[in-house]
């Protein structure tokens, strides 16, 4: 700073104020013990169009006459007794009267907020300030970001609503069908020939195909709303292992595939969520199944620190590097031709990524072409600690 | 430090003075019933101060400090957790503000309004009640954990070991209620002043 600076040689400290205020982007206000304006910096004059010169000596009501009675005088007025007050626009739109420019024609004022501050001479208020900042931008920003939530919150509302209403529309009937071709089934209505028989059963796993699919979306949905409940317990994944290796068993014999399981001798414990890994390590398995033609599929757990590995390996035609990443996108198979071939949504993987995670733990996956795939659950043995929190101790 | 019970109803009786005042401002701001009660007081050392806040807050904390000078002087804070400001930023202007959960500038200015109205309104009351000239500097909010808290809480040396009124306070306001705490930290000096006014005032 120049120690020189004529334009540094400053009166009383409301002149200094007004002064510094011919930098800031805000209004300097200054007014005496009798509310008269003693300060006007160029801020205010371009806002009002009137020069400091029309201004200064006259009372501030006379300025602004609608000023007289309102909540704004008495600020400056509690300021003058020694207060200094906030004058938030959310609650008083602006402290005093000016005009809004014409980027906001919402607004035929510009909307403020301000701070109305004592200023003293000799330790005693001898004056007040008020350091006035044009806020019309953010409350119109404001305005349009709350209408665009409003908006956001109303479409996520009606995709939930829909998914309710889809779940119920589409179990229903499935259910009437499922159980009607039950029914028929136990030839309680009347006999059925194989052929009638044979086009029951192709009816029902049909009908569970689709079901299953339901689930999956809405089970996807659930997750990617962030709405998906986590039941944790203490629990044995040997006996979870067994029971999704058991669902898949039959297609692989039909399959001719070897299904092997390795889990440790030493019972596990994993505090969990015990369906959600079920329905992880079913949906590993059956891919695993559906993909693999020849060979085997297996299911290996160990334990490392802190952590449960589930590793599902299959000899099925391997996936190229660069899908390895996009299987866990929603909607994607590695061929899409494969999706007519072998059924399903795409939603498998993506579902059991966001589970894992949903777990606090973590889906990855090993491959090579040719050879077969690995895909390795990790989870933590016990659930991840909130992240602590500022100020407390640990 | 300690108050006798008589002056320690006398010091209820002056936050709640104080509190009263404010409950009306925000009440007659907002345009809807504000009531804001103090459930508990109690005067405390510094190091004292951060082990009975630690029972009662935790996480990010939003302040708003306002520092006094005068007969008494000191630094008077309001404090509220992070959450709780944006409910109370939000319950105040109707949804407006807070947007996303967030405190952003509006809701910022805001809660320095409410803190500079239940602030101010508490220690003009003390002012008027004891009899001395009370001003006050331009109120600050900060996002902070209780340690920034407690750092920035500053009073001039000559002012003495500095001790902390605290007053739990309640602010109701359309059929939620919300807490916070008032923290006026002012030196031994100030508080025997205080100690002394509210002596007078209870004899």
């Amino acid at each position: 700073m120049g120690p020189a600076d004529p334009a540094l040689e400053l009166g009383s400290p409301a002149e200094a104020l007004v002064h510094a205020g011919d930098f800031l982007d805000a209004g300097v206000l200054a007014v005496d013990g009798a509310l008269a304006v003693r300060g006007w910096n160029r801020w205010l004059e371009v806002a009002t169009g009137w020069s400091a010169a029309e201004v200064v000596g006259r009372p501030l009501v006379d300025v602004f006459p609608a000023l007289a009675g309102t909540r704004a005088e008495d600020a400056f007025r509690r300021a003058l007794a020694g207060e200094t007050v906030v004058f938030s626009h959310r609650f008083h739109e602006y402290l005093v009267p000016l005009p809004s420019g014409p980027a906001f024609p919402g607004y035929e004022r510009m909307q403020q907020s301000a701070r109305i501050a004592p200023l003293l001479a000799d330790g005693r208020p001898d004056g007040a300030v008020a350091l006035i900042q044009d806020v019309t931008e953010r409350v119109t920003m404001e305005a349009e970001l709350r209408a665009a939530l409003e908006r956001a919150e109303g479409a996520s509302l009606a995709k939930s609503e829909f998914m309710a209403a889809m779940s119920h529309e589409l179990r229903t009937p499935l259910g009437a069908i499922i159980g009607y071709s039950d029914l028929l089934e136990t030839e309680v209505i009347g006999p059925l020939s194989e052929r009638q028989k044979d086009h029951m059963r192709r009816v029902k796993m049909g009908a569970w195909h689709l079901l299953g699919i339901i689930e999956e979306i809405l089970t996807f949905s659930r997750l990617d709303a962030g709405r998906e409940p986590v039941h944790q317990e203490r629990v044995d994944p040997s006996p979870i292992a067994a029971d999704a290796v058991a669902m898949v068993e039959p297609q692989a014999q039909q399959k001719g595939l070897a299904v092997r399981v390795q889990l440790p001798e030493a019972p596990l414990e994993v505090t969990t969520d015990a369906g959600k890994l079920r329905q992880i390590l079913v949906n590993l398995l059956g891919n695993a199944v559906k993909f693999t033609d020849a060979g085997q599929v297996e299911l290996r757990a160990w334990s490392g620190p802190g952590v449960l590995h589930l590793e599902v390996s299959d000899t099925g035609p391997g996936i190229a590097p660069e899908y390895l990443e996009r299987i866990f996108e929603p909607f994607t198979q590695v061929d899409s031709s494969h999706t007519r071939v072998k059924g399903g949504t795409g939603l498998g993987l993506p579902v059991s990524r966001r589970l894992a995670r949903l777990l606090g733990g973590e889906l990855e996956v090993a491959s090579t072409v040719g050879q077969g795939s690995r895909f390795i659950l990790t989870l933590p043995l016990l659930p991840a600690e909130p992240p602590a929190r500022a100020g407390e101790t640990a | 430090m300690k108050l006798t019970d008589l002056e320690s109803d006398a010091l209820n009786e002056l936050f709640n003075i104080g509190l009263h005042r404010a409950a009306a401002s925000l009440s007659d701001l907002t345009g809807k019933r504000v009531v804001v009660d103090l459930p508990r007081l109690w005067v405390c050392s510094m190091d004292e101060l951060k082990d009975r806040l630690l029972e009662v807050v935790s996480g990010d904390l939003a302040t708003v400090h306002q520092f006094f000078g005068g007969a008494i002087a000191g630094d008077a804070v309001l404090l509220l957790e992070y959450e709780k400001a944006v409910l109370l930023a939000d319950l105040m202007t109707g949804g407006d503000v807070a947007l996303g959960g967030r405190l952003d500038q509006s809701a910022r200015e805001v809660i320095a309004e409410i803190g500079n109205v239940v602030l101010s309104s508490c220690l003009g009351a003390f002012g008027n009640v004891l009899q001395v000239a009370v001003s006050f500097s331009v109120p600050r909010i900060h996002i902070e954990s209780l340690d920034g808290m407690l750092r920035s809480v500053v009073i001039e040396r000559e002012q003495g070991i500095p001790y902390a009124l605290v007053a739990a306070t309640r602010f109701s306001l359309s059929g939620l209620e919300i807490s916070g705490y008032l923290i006026v930290v002012i030196g031994v000096k100030s508080l025997e002043l205080v100690s002394q006014a509210l002596a007078a005032r209870v004899s």
